[in-house]
């Protein structure tokens, strides 16, 4: 740990033609859940193997089961359905959840997805959730009325599946919350959200977000009750590290170094150049380095690619570290 | 009293969850694959727009837009026929759960050629109703996007007004019975806070009306506009607000200038939730008494492609029936 750099995924990656033929047969019944599963099973060791080999520290299933990160959860809540094909972007579509009642977990959502995806590695494996704030940002609201009472009651539900990951054994579990940055007067309620998740778990905590104006939230979102936020950064261009000379990030930062949204492959260099950047304003104990955001969007070889050379850049960073050709901030 | 005219605000949803609905995702999903060319895709993009006016027509709108079927987002479809601006990352469309890419001034912003003129062509031919052309306008596209070439963001907005005004005058040149330009970054919104130059704003207005002998009407969305400053005075024949994210816009309402048209937002465009039309129809009723020797136009707060298609559609039936409620009865 003292080495710091740790490399990690932001936590969805691209599935597999195989598998996105299963899901497709399962969903006309050709196939049975079972079936699908066990296919999505071959697909989570594939992408841990990978991971494995090229050297990641912290690893991701890659959610090879999940659909979309807000679906997934209302599709296992009690008090929510889905809706029809709403378009986020470019060509990019997806199936926008509804609370239509009042929220309830009848069972553990993610537990045995992450027990399987641990038991294939000696290497800790992300518990991966979606925060309330984001989950209800992303929905329609047919009951609850209040964005505040629909986010709190959320809130609840993600705090019993966080709390049941620990139990399972999680040391690392994400709560991601790409939507927090989104309305600059509901930053607060965010945070109290953050904070009834969060409290008292012994787990190294985690948020994400991304594609926000970080410009306005930052250093207010040091405030979330979480040990770890991850930024995009690749994308925006690094400008929000001049912030950090003003307000030091004080927590521990999952930093992106590519382009999720771009089929070309980022060299060595530029990643490399990326990482020295933050070092110039970051403890490399306090960085993790990663991709901008989840990598499903993109093929799985350009996934891999792009997962390789930010593995590749690390190592040479860390290398330059350790001959102090590189230097480090002062401590 | 005027007939109160049903209409749509902006884009309508691409696709639909029913068979044969996802053809134009479908689509592009082969472009990208160089399973078909851009001719095959425009087909399938012209298809789609043909049945979406057919759907609004059947809603019971008085007046369409062409749903902004072939639009990537509202900035990427306008700004990279501009001459001057790139296309470059993923940026979030105010607070909502869509994205643009932000349009980056790299030299002059420049007018080449007709934008919309053929859009607006091939949707009234394939439409019984007057079909408004639908502009997002030079404020919205300054503040959003970014330039390395402008001074600042004033200049950059009245570049942009100046190659729009030579794009309105091409509408206008078609003769629809309104023109439409859209500048939801006016509007008071807390939640993203954008700076708002109320200054450069009436600036680059006047600039893109300059000459425009038409009905142009300005649409103020995702927010409030009842702060700015002589927002009425501007030289729209119309001004439309979103009466639901911006609910201070009734003060506006309640005392509106004679001769001004009033685009009333009243049915949200964005939660799947289904207003009642009798509430509906009392707000309808309530502007009619403000609206004198002008047009009032009943509309969603804003376009509908934030909800899946069926509840768009049920949105637009909803506009229908509390716009025509004085005609036929709130239970017609």
């Amino acid at each position: 740990m003292a080495e710091g750099l740790l490399t990690t995924s932001v936590g969805s990656l691209p599935k597999p033609d195989y598998l996105v033929s299963a899901r497709g047969r399962q969903a006309r019944g050709e196939i049975s859940q079972a079936e699908l599963d066990e296919v999505s099973r071959r697909a989570t060791q594939e992408w841990i193997r990978f991971q494995e080999e090229i050297g990641m520290d912290v690893l991701v299933d890659g959610e090879m089961y999940r659909g979309d990160m807000v679906a997934y959860f209302a599709e296992h809540l009690d008090g929510m359905s889905i809706s029809g094909l709403v378009r986020s972007y470019g060509n990019r579509y997806y199936k926008k959840p509804i609370a239509d009642g009042d929220i309830r977990r009848p069972h553990q959502i993610t537990v045995d997805w992450w027990e399987f995806a641990q038991s294939l590695t000696e290497r800790p494996v992300k518990g991966m959730l979606t925060g309330p704030y984001t989950i209800c940002d992303w929905s329609f609201d047919n009951h609850f009325g209040s964005r505040r009472e629909f986010v709190m009651a959320l809130a609840e539900v993600v705090r019993d599946e966080a709390r049941d990951l620990e139990r399972a054994g999680a040391r690392y579990i994400q709560i991601d919350e790409p939507a927090v940055s989104t309305r600059l007067d509901e930053l607060d309620l965010a945070i109290e959200a953050m904070g009834v998740v969060t409290e008292g778990l012994r787990a190294h905590t985690i948020t994400h977000m991304c594609y926000g104006r970080f410009d306005l939230v930052y250093p207010k979102l040091l405030e979330l009750p979480v040990d770890q936020v991850d930024l995009e950064l690749a994308n925006s261009g690094l400008e929000l590290l001049e912030k950090f000379r003003e307000h030091p990030f004080t927590k521990a930062i999952g930093f992106g170094v590519v382009d999720v949204h771009s089929h070309r492959i980022e060299s060595v260099e530029e990643v490399k150049a990326n990482i020295r950047r933050a070092l110039d304003y970051l403890k490399p104990e306090q960085v993790f380095v990663d991709p901008d955001c989840g990598l499903k969007t993109r093929t799985v070889d350009e996934a891999k690619q792009k997962l390789h050379v930010i593995q590749r850049a690390r190592d040479e960073v860390r290398a330059e570290l350790a001959s102090g050709r590189l230097a480090r901030i002062p401590s | 009293m005027e007939p109160v005219i049903a209409t749509a605000v902006s884009h309508y949803p691409k696709v639909g969850d029913a068979p044969g609905q996802q053809r134009l995702r479908q689509s592009i999903a082969r472009l990208d694959r160089g399973e078909i060319d851009t001719r095959q895709l425009d087909g399938v993009a012209d298809e789609v727009t043909a049945e979406v006016l057919q759907e609004q027509e059947a809603a019971g709108l008085d007046l369409v837009t062409d749903g902004q079927i072939r639009w990537q987002d509202p900035l990427t479809y306008i700004c990279s026929r501009l001459e001057g601006f790139q296309i470059t990352g993923l940026l979030r469309w105010f607070e909502s759960n869509t994205y643009y890419r932000q349009p980056v001034a790299t030299g002059p912003i420049g007018w080449r050629e007709p934008i919309l003129v053929r859009d607006l062509r091939f949707a009234r031919e394939n439409c019984s109703r007057p079909v408004k052309p639908v502009l997002t306008g030079p404020y919205t596209i300054a503040t959003l996007s970014q330039t390395s070439h402008h001074g600042d963001r004033r200049e950059l907005a009245l570049a942009v007004a100046q190659a729009l005004n030579r794009e309105l005058k091409a509408l206008a040149a078609e003769h629809p019975t309104w023109i439409q330009v859209d500048e939801p970054a006016i509007a008071e919104n807390p939640s993203v806070q954008y700076p708002r130059d109320f200054e450069t704003f009436s600036e680059a207005m006047h600039v893109l009306l300059d000459g425009v002998d038409s009905n142009v009407s300005l649409y103020v969305y995702h927010g409030a506009a009842a702060d700015v400053p002589r927002l009425l005075e501007l030289p729209f024949a119309l001004v439309g607000l979103d009466l639901v994210q911006g609910a201070a816009g009734w003060r506006l309402v309640d005392t509106w200038p004679r001769g001004k048209g009033l685009g009333l937002g009243i049915v949200d465009a964005r939660n799947v939730k289904m207003e009642s039309v009798e509430q509906l129809a009392d707000q309808v009723k309530r502007a009619a008494a403000s609206v004198e020797g002008a047009e009032l136009h009943v509309s969603p707060s804003c376009g509908l492609e934030f909800l899946p298609r069926d509840a768009a559609r049920a949105k637009l039936e909803l506009v229908a029936r509390a716009a025509h409620a004085e005609e036929v009865g709130v239970d017609g």
